[in-house]
């Protein structure tokens, strides 16, 4: 096996016993740029005037015949450069990530309100509203569905003709025998529960800017999270080669999986007005364009049967999934596929028979979104298992810590998870160091002395696997190169939205791996002339999209041991470079970094390399969903304190105690920044956000005045510091699993679960708000 | 028509339409790229500046409406001591994520702390009340907050 075997160098790295930045709370290197408005987004490359100013015209209807797009008189407008629609489109409209259903300006038909139809080219802002106002759009009205339940059942309407049918994908999972189960099992619950779309509401809403070069290539800045993809995209729109694309991508105000599916369809939609006119083409969303157009979370309604024996062991469950995937599958179908394969939570069920549906409606598509498919899975499940504890008498934590996934055990889809399962030790020190049964004693106490308000406590665990679904192909993959001054530059795919990866734990990796000082490392993220990294989505940036990092700096590390020990007679085994001194540890002989670096070069040492990783998966069986479902799972437990006012309906969350087993933590003021996100994203979701939609199937609330998300008054700022379990995982970088995604998918269920507990009422429909929750009480 | 404030301590003059507003002019016609777009409507704060040491919103104000009016940006204030205490406490708590709502928050607060050496927490919720943030949760934001209380 040679010296830069990736599984030989990761395995190497794994075993490090102590470290010199991982695991310690590194700033962030572009806190300060920031904080004084020096880091660029996206909308600071536009000048107005000197390049054009795009405008989409949206469809008024959610599903209708488009008979003809009328813009001559927008055409006349001085500074209207063009017009452009489907038939612009120089290669193909179709921008389907799952299945090739989607335009990317509508073509024959609209399926929702504030589909784009057209662009509009100006070299004038106000230009391009008047143009706006001015072409008129001919349609023929046919029947909209807004039911998936509805769409489900009807054949004489198809939003897909093509499909034959409104059920877009289904899935399944046959395990065991649930007849058997069920017939074991001595208490059973059946509930039916039902979640919301959410939106994204990132501060920053969409935008490109695509410049064409001398070359006849087209360069684009995008918001997109995933650079490679959006390159992808614009080729297949453009019919021209990728080679000739070249993305870059400057910070991102937020993005949370929406401007996975959205942004490369803005830089396609930039880069096809660049190319058709030749100029420099920007393109940005308001706020209404950008909650009208883009994917949101999955709205879901789901059935769930589980029982249990005598002992509290789970016997079976019986799950129908039912996605409103609304006007395209966008990436429902992989969302479904998750939600599937996480159904049974992180338990054990020996049987299980799950049925997936994803629903086309005439309203907005369903898309990527923190936890992707997982919340509303876990919210049915965790509801359940507090019901179940409930019938059998038992605690909550009894009945879950019976019932988790230990090493040695097999998932839903029959995988054994052989390490890296720390659920049930998680489960277990959260519940002790937060003292739940005190709590939970003292707050039934409580309530029995308080009338108008009642507090509960309820618990969320949930798991989330790590990479793509079954055996798609996932890698990793980085270009690191050592200056010749001993300045490092690592080129990477994945981008910087918030999360801290490029600008912390890449940094810490390089600098852990190479020994060189921290501040020499800096990372070029979020373009094309990296390797494909693969997107920054599915909570695998600093988990798969790491490894790449690693395994390059470490290749590196290990030409640089042995040039080091040829310069201080000594065994590569005997060198140490920390924080840029060279020494050997046995002659205590010391270079500096920068000489070890500058003889490199004139030894002829290659101090650049790529860190290619294939991570290895199995065979997953589509027709009984069994088999390789992911290479490893983050495990997540939140637990959260509610009140409740019952005169009003309104809840609050007072505290939140959260736990993670995501492998190594790389740095831990990161991590708290996502959990404590994902906390106040959970709880906007659960008690504030809800879209309305109009009898157009319009958003009723498309701005930020109606669509209410939280605000510093709204959340809790009583988040403990999280518990850790860090139970490694083989192929991440330093056995690190995903963080980003993990608070938020307990989140919908802790707090229901509360709510459950403080009203002694089981809670099936999300959101709460004080409407709901009046009802739940029986107020109105 | 043509408008006189002062903008970061400097003396400016522009000629405007009667309906622009300050965000655009602020970020079109002087280059400052910390006044952000969020919503264009007076809900998100990421436009937040200040007049007259008050924060307000950029994009609720017209240019006309700032005649002999003092306006105040961030990149106004990087020399200023109370600023850069606030900030190196931003970055150190791991109060800033992405960052776009980064210079409204500072600005509020900073306002704050001008007026108050020691807000309580109350102060601090109230006055950050109209800047979202969509990352942080806004713990550690008042985390940064609360650790440079005098």
């Amino acid at each position: 096996m040679s010296i830069e075997d990736p599984y030989e160098l990761l395995s190497k790295w794994f075993e490090a016993k102590e470290y010199l930045v991982v695991g310690k709370s590194v700033t962030r290197s572009d806190s300060i740029e920031k904080a004084i408005g020096k880091a660029r987004f996206l909308e600071d490359y536009y000048e107005p005037g000197r390049m054009l100013f795009v405008k989409q015209l949206l469809s008024t209807e959610p599903h209708a015949i488009i008979e003809s797009i009328d813009y001559s008189d927008a055409l006349k407008l001085t500074n209207i450069v063009g017009v452009f629609t489907a038939k612009n489109i120089p290669g193909i409209n179709n921008v389907g990530y799952a299945l090739p259903d989607q335009p990317l300006l509508a073509e024959g038909k609209v399926r929702y309100h504030g589909e784009p139809i057209a662009l509009i080219a100006s070299w004038d802002i106000d230009d391009a509203f008047k143009a706006l106002e001015m072409i008129r759009v001919k349609y023929k009205r046919l029947t909209p569905i807004y039911d998936p339940l509805e769409a489900m059942e009807r054949k004489d309407i198809l939003i897909h003709d093509e499909q034959g049918s409104n059920i877009a994908f289904t899935t399944k999972v046959r395990k065991g025998d649930i007849e058997r189960g069920f017939s074991e099992s001595s208490t059973i619950v059946k509930n039916t529960y039902k979640t919301h779309h959410q939106e994204h509401a990132y501060l920053e809403t969409e935008a490109a800017l695509a410049i064409p070069d001398i070359q006849g290539r087209i360069n684009i800045i995008s918001c997109a999270q995933y650079p490679h993809l959006a390159q992808r995209i614009v080729s297949k729109v453009l019919g021209i080669p990728a080679s000739n694309i070249r993305i870059i991508t400057p910070y991102i105000g937020g993005a949370f999986g929406g401007k996975d599916d959205e942004g490369p369809l803005v830089a396609a939609k930039a880069a096809l007005v660049a190319y058709l006119t030749g100029k420099p083409a920007f393109l940005i969303y308001s706020r209404e364009e950008s909650i009208r157009i883009h994917p949101k979370r999955e709205a879901t309604i789901i059935e769930y049967t589980s029982g249990v024996d005598d002992n509290g062991y789970l016997k079976a469950i019986k799950v129908k999934i039912i996605h409103d995937t609304g006007a395209y599958t966008n990436r429902g179908p992989y969302i479904l596929w998750r939600a599937t394969m996480h159904s049974s939570g992180p338990y054990y069920v020996p049987n299980a028979w799950v049925d997936g549906y994803c629903v086309y409606t005439n309203k907005v598509p369903q898309g990527s979104f923190r936890g992707f498919g997982n919340p509303s899975i876990q919210f049915a499940v965790e509801s359940q298992m507090d019901e179940l504890a409930k019938k059998l008498g038992i605690d909550p934590i009894e009945l879950r810590l019976k019932n988790l996934l230990r090493p040695g055990m097999d998932t839903i889809t029959g995988q054994k998870l052989d390490h890296s399962v720390g659920v049930a030790d998680l489960v277990d020190k959260l519940a002790r160091k937060m003292e739940w049964s005190k709590v939970r004693r003292e707050l039934e106490d409580w309530n029995k002395r308080s009338n108008r308000y009642k507090r509960g406590l309820g618990i969320g665990v949930a798991w989330h696997g790590i990479s793509t679904s079954r055996g798609v192909p996932d890698w990793s993959n980085a270009y690191i190169k050592i200056e010749r001054d001993g300045s490092v530059n690592v080129y990477t795919g994945i981008v910087e939205i918030g999360q801290g990866t490029p600008t912390t734990s890449y940094r810490q990796i390089v600098a852990e791996a190479l020994g060189a000082p921290l501040e020499y490392i800096n990372v070029v993220f979020g373009t094309t002339d990296a390797p494909d990294t693969g997107a920054t989505h599915a909570s695998r940036g600093t988990s798969i999209g790491a490894i790449g990092v690693l395994v390059a700096a470490a290749k590196i590390r290990e030409r640089l041991n042995r040039l080091a020990s040829d310069i201080l007679k000594t065994n590569p085994e005997n060198i140490v470079i920390r924080n840029g001194r060279v020494f050997d540890k046995i002659s205590n002989r010391e270079i500096r970094w920068e000489e070890l670096i500058q003889e490199a070069y004139n030894r002829g040492v290659e101090v650049s390399a790529t860190g290619y990783f294939y991570l290895p998966k199995g065979k997953f069986d589509d027709k009984i969903g069994q088999g390789f479902a992911y290479p490893a799972y983050s495990f997540v437990a939140v637990a959260v304190l509610v009140e409740i006012d019952t005169w009003t309906g309104k809840v609050r969350v007072l505290k939140a105690w959260p736990g993670l087993a995501a492998g190594k933590i790389i740095n831990p003021t990161q991590v708290e920044g996502q959990i404590e996100g994902a906390i106040a994203q959970g709880i906007g979701y659960v008690l504030y956000e809800k879209l309305e939609f109009g009898s157009k199937g319009e958003i009723l609330n498309a701005d930020l005045t109606d669509y209410v998300i939280p605000t510093i008054q709204d959340v809790t700022l009583d988040v403990e510091k999280p518990v850790y379990v860090e139970d490694k995982y083989k192929y991440g970088p330093f056995g690190a699993k995903g963080v980003g995604e993990m608070a938020f998918i307990p989140l919908p269920a802790a707090i229901a679960n509360a709510v459950s507990h403080a009203l002694n009422k089981r809670v099936t429909t999300l959101p709460l708000t004080p409407e709901n929750v009046l009802k739940l009480i029986g107020g109105l | 028509m043509k408008v006189r404030f002062i903008l970061n301590n400097r003396e400016v003059e522009v000629d405007v339409d009667p309906r622009e507003i300050l965000l655009d002019t602020l970020r079109y016609r002087f280059g400052l790229k910390s006044v952000k777009r969020g919503c264009e409507r007076g809900e998100c704060g990421t436009c937040t500046v200040l007049i007259n040491d008050k924060p307000v919103y950029s994009c609720m104000v017209l240019t006309v409406q700032v005649e002999g009016q003092r306006i105040t940006t961030v990149e106004g204030l990087v020399n200023d001591d109370l600023f850069k205490k606030i900030i190196v406490s931003f970055a150190e708590k791991g109060a800033i994520q992405c960052g776009f709502c980064t210079p409204g928050f500072i600005l509020t607060a900073y306002a704050l702390y001008r007026i108050k050496d020691k807000p309580s927490i109350e102060d601090i919720l109230k006055a950050l009340e109209g800047n979202l943030c969509r990352c942080t949760g806004y713990k550690k934001i008042v985390d940064a907050l609360t650790s440079i209380r005098s």
